[in-house]
C-alpha cells in the first residue's frame, strides 16, 4: 500500500559549514531519488520532525542531494547540531521547479539574496550542464556581509566559465571585502541582457524579491519573464494541508516558482 | 437510474440492527442539554437491540469525522515492518444532504490532486452512507442559499424518506443495490403514490426553510466569490473578529474544512508521521522558521478562512466550501456568524444601483 506520507531514508554523509549560521547538508539516498532543479523536498529528523527544502546540488547527480540550510527554527537549529552518518528522511520532490526549457536561447538573469542562492545553485548547475542551450547566465548576488556569503569558493570558478556572468555585493563591507557594498538593487542597474529575449530569477528573503521585483519591472522585464521562488510553510508538499496557499495557488503543488504574472493580482504575496 | 424501495419503521430497524453484525454502525442520538433548545444529535455506535432513531436534520458532528481524524498516525517510516491497517467496515446512518454536498470537498482534497491519500480512500471504500432528508431545520440552516436542497441528490449508498409508519429507500450506488439484494425481504419496490407523497413532503419543506430564509437576505451563491475578492481591504473582516479567541471551532466542526498539519513522533520501533487538524484561525497557522508570520492578525485569518471558502474552491472546484449547515455559527463563542460576515461584505460593497437580492 502506497504511503504519501512515508520518507525514504537517507544517510547524512558531509556537512559543509558555509557561513556562521548556514550549512550544506550533504544526503545519500538509499532509495532511488531524483528532483528538477527548483523542486523541494521534505527533509525529516526521524521522530522529530521535518521542513521543506530546496535541494542545492545538481539535479544530474543521482547518488547525493546538496541542501543547504539555514538555523532558523526547531528543526534546521537541531539539523546544524547533527552529527554526520546519521538517517535523515526525504518525502519529494514536490512542486514543478524550473521551467528550463523556456530559458532557451535566451540571456537568464538570475537575482539572488542570502542563503536563497540554496536553490540558484541547483539551477545554475543545470544551466551550466546545458549551457549551450542558453545565450548567457548572469548572476547578481547579494549578502549581508562578507561572512554571510554562501559558496565563498565556488563563486570566483563560475565566473571563470564562458557565457558566464556574476557580480556579487554586501549590504555591509569589512576591511577585506574590496567588492560592491550596497543592497541588492544597487547592481541590477544596466544588466548585461538584451530584455526582448530574456528571463529573470529571483530568490531571496521576501523584501528583497519584492524590491529586486519592482526594480527588474522598472527595467523593462515582462511580469511572465520574471520567475519568483515562493515559500510559506509547506507541510504535506501535495497540496492537501493548506497551509501555503497563496490565492487561488498552493505554492507546493502549484509552484514553488511562479511568474510574476501569476501572482501579480494576489494580494499579499509578499507577507 | 437504480430502483427506489419503501421499508416499513419496524423493519428499518431490524434492517440496520442486522447491518451491525457486519458493520460498525453509527446513529444519531438526541443529547440532551442544549442552550438552543433545539434538539441536537450526535453519533453513536449503535448498541445490541437499540432503535435506530431517524434524526430531522443533520448532526452536531461533520461527516469528515468518519474519514480523517482529530489526530493519527498516518505512516510509520524506518521500522522493521509496515504494520497494515485493519479497517473496519462502516455504516453511518443518518446524513444529511449538507454533509454529502460539503465533504465533496474533503473527497476533493483527498482523492483528487497529486496524490491519492491511501487511508482516506480506504476509510470512504469501507464506509455506506444511509442519509435521510430532512424532515425540519435548525435556524442556523441555511442550505438553500448556497443552492443546495435539504434532501440528498447523491453521494449516498442509500436515501432514506420518512413516509407514514416507514421510510421511502432511494438507493445510490452499486454498493447501495446490493445492501437491498442481501436483505430483499425487508424492502419492497416503492408505488408511485408514494413517490408522489415523498415529494409532497420535499416540497414542503423547501417551502417552510424558504420562508425562514427569505427574510435574512443572504447573499446569493454567484455573488460570494466576488464579495471577498472586492471586500478584500473592507473592515469587514477586523470589526467580525473583535469577539474571535481563537478556539479553532468553526474549522473543526466545519464539513468542508480540510487543513492538516504533520508532525513527527518517536514511536515503539520506529518513527511515525503524525497528522493532526489544524485550524486557519490559530495564531500559529501559517508561522513560518525564523517566526515570520503571513497571517498575523486575527483578522486576516478571519480573511484567509473566507477567501479559502468562496474564492479558492469556486476557482479550484466550481464550488463554494459552504454547506449552510450552521455548525460554524452554533459552535462560535463569539458569535461570529458566516451569514453576517458575508452580508456586511455584501452591504459594504453595494451601491444605489447594486442591490444583492436573494433568489432561491
Amino acid at each position: 500500500m502506497k504511503n504519501i506520507f512515508r520518507p525514504i531514508e537517507a544517510t547524512l554523509e558531509d556537512v559543509i559549514s558555509e557561513t556562521p549560521n548556514i550549512k550544506t547538508f550533504v544526503l545519500r539516498p538509499k532509495e532511488e531519488f531524483s528532483f528538477r532543479t527548483g523542486q523541494f523536498v521534505e527533509l525529516t529528523i526521524p521522530g522529530i520532525g521535518e521542513a521543506p527544502f530546496t535541494p542545492s546540488s545538481d539535479p544530474g547527480n543521482k547518488e547525493k542531494i546538496d541542501i543547504t540550510i539555514m538555523k532558523a527554527g526547531r528543526v534546521t537549529s537541531l539539523l546544524h547540531t547533527s552529527p554526520k552518518n546519521i538517517s535523515l528522511g526525504i518525502r519529494g520532490p514536490y512542486g514543478k521547479g524550473y521551467p528550463l526549457e523556456k530559458f532557451y536561447g535566451k540571456d537568464v538573469f538570475i537575482v539572488g539574496g542570502g542563503v536563497g542562492l540554496a536553490p540558484l545553485r541547483s539551477l545554475l548547475f543545470s544551466l551550466f550542464a546545458g549551457i549551450d542551450n542558453y545565450n548567457k547566465v548572469v548572476l547578481r548576488y547579494g549578502a549581508r556581509s562578507p561572512g554571510d556569503i554562501v559558496y565563498k569558493e565556488q563563486i570566483p570558478k563560475w565566473q571563470k566559465l564562458k557565457k558566464v556572468d556574476i557580480v556579487t555585493t554586501v549590504d555591509v563591507g569589512n576591511a577585506e571585502w574590496t567588492g560592491n557594498v550596497g543592497l541588492i538593487t544597487t547592481i541590477l542597474k544596466e544588466p548585461p541582457v538584451d530584455l526582448k529575449k530574456a528571463a529573470a530569477i529571483v530568490c531571496g528573503p521576501p523584501i528583497m524579491m519584492k524590491f529586486v521585483t519592482l526594480k527588474l519591472l522598472d527595467l523593462g522585464f515582462k511580469p511572465e519573464d520574471i520567475y519568483l521562488s515562493m515559500e510559506k510553510n509547506m507541510s504535506c508538499g501535495l497540496g492537501k494541508c493548506g497551509h501555503c496557499r497563496l490565492g487561488s495557488f498552493y505554492i507546493c503543488k502549484d509552484g514553488p516558482v511562479f511568474t510574476y504574472e501569476q501572482l501579480k493580482d494576489v494580494h499579499d504575496i509578499w507577507d | 437510474m437504480y430502483n427506489i424501495y419503501y421499508i416499513s419503521a419496524i423493519q428499518l430497524n431490524e434492517f440496520i440492527l442486522r447491518l451491525r453484525g457486519r458493520y460498525t454502525v453509527f446513529t444519531p442520538v438526541e443529547k440532551t442539554e442544549n442552550y438552543t433548545r433545539e434538539t441536537d444529535y450526535s453519533y453513536r455506535k449503535l448498541a445490541a437491540g437499540e432503535q435506530v432513531i431517524f434524526n430531522p436534520y443533520r448532526a452536531v458532528e461533520p461527516l469528515k469525522t468518519f474519514f480523517t481524524r482529530v489526530e493519527e498516525e498516518v505512516c510509520e517510516y524506518f521500522a522493521p515492518s509496515q504494520p497494515v491497517n485493519e479497517l473496519e467496515k462502516a455504516v453511518i446512518f443518518g446524513v444529511k444532504s449538507c454533509d454529502i454536498a460539503g465533504h465533496k470537498i474533503q473527497d476533493f482534497v483527498f482523492l483528487e490532486g497529486v496524490e491519492v491519500d491511501t487511508l482516506y480512500r480506504l476509510r470512504r471504500e469501507n464506509t455506506l452512507i444511509i442519509s435521510g432528508d430532512c424532515t425540519d431545520f435548525k435556524q442556523v440552516c441555511h442550505c438553500l442559499s448556497w443552492e443546495i436542497l435539504p434532501y440528498p441528490t447523491w453521494g449516498f449508498d442509500l436515501n432514506l424518506s420518512p413516509l407514514n409508519e416507514g421510510y421511502i429507500v432511494e438507493v445510490g450506488s452499486e454498493k447501495g443495490e446490493a445492501l437491498i439484494e442481501e436483505y430483499k425481504e425487508y424492502f419492497i419496490p416503492a408505488k408511485d403514490v408514494q413517490i408522489a407523497g415523498r415529494l409532497a413532503k420535499r416540497e414542503s419543506l423547501i417551502d417552510r426553510l424558504r420562508r425562514h430564509l427569505l427574510p435574512q437576505n443572504l447573499v446569493r451563491r454567484e455573488d460570494a466569490q466576488r464579495l471577498v475578492k472586492d471586500g478584500y481591504s473592507l473592515d469587514t473582516w477586523q470589526q467580525f473578529m473583535q469577539t474571535c479567541v481563537e478556539c479553532g471551532g468553526c474549522n473543526f466542526i466545519c464539513d468542508t474544512c480540510h487543513c492538516f498539519l504533520l508532525s513527527d513522533r518517536k514511536g515503539k520501533e520506529g518513527n511515525t508521521k503524525v497528522r493532526a487538524w489544524d485550524a486557519c484561525l490559530y495564531a500559529n497557522y501559517a508561522r513560518v522558521a525564523g517566526g515570520a508570520n503571513p497571517l498575523k492578525l486575527r483578522a486576516q485569518r478571519l480573511r484567509f478562512r473566507y477567501t479559502k471558502k468562496f474564492d479558492f474552491f469556486i476557482e479550484n472546484l466550481g464550488i463554494p466550501a459552504c454547506c449552510g449547515c450552521g455548525r460554524c455559527i452554533e459552535v462560535c463563542p463569539g458569535k461570529i456568524d458566516i451569514r453576517e460576515v458575508l452580508k456586511d461584505l455584501a452591504k459594504k460593497l453595494s451601491t444605489k444601483n447594486e442591490k444583492y437580492i436573494p433568489s432561491y
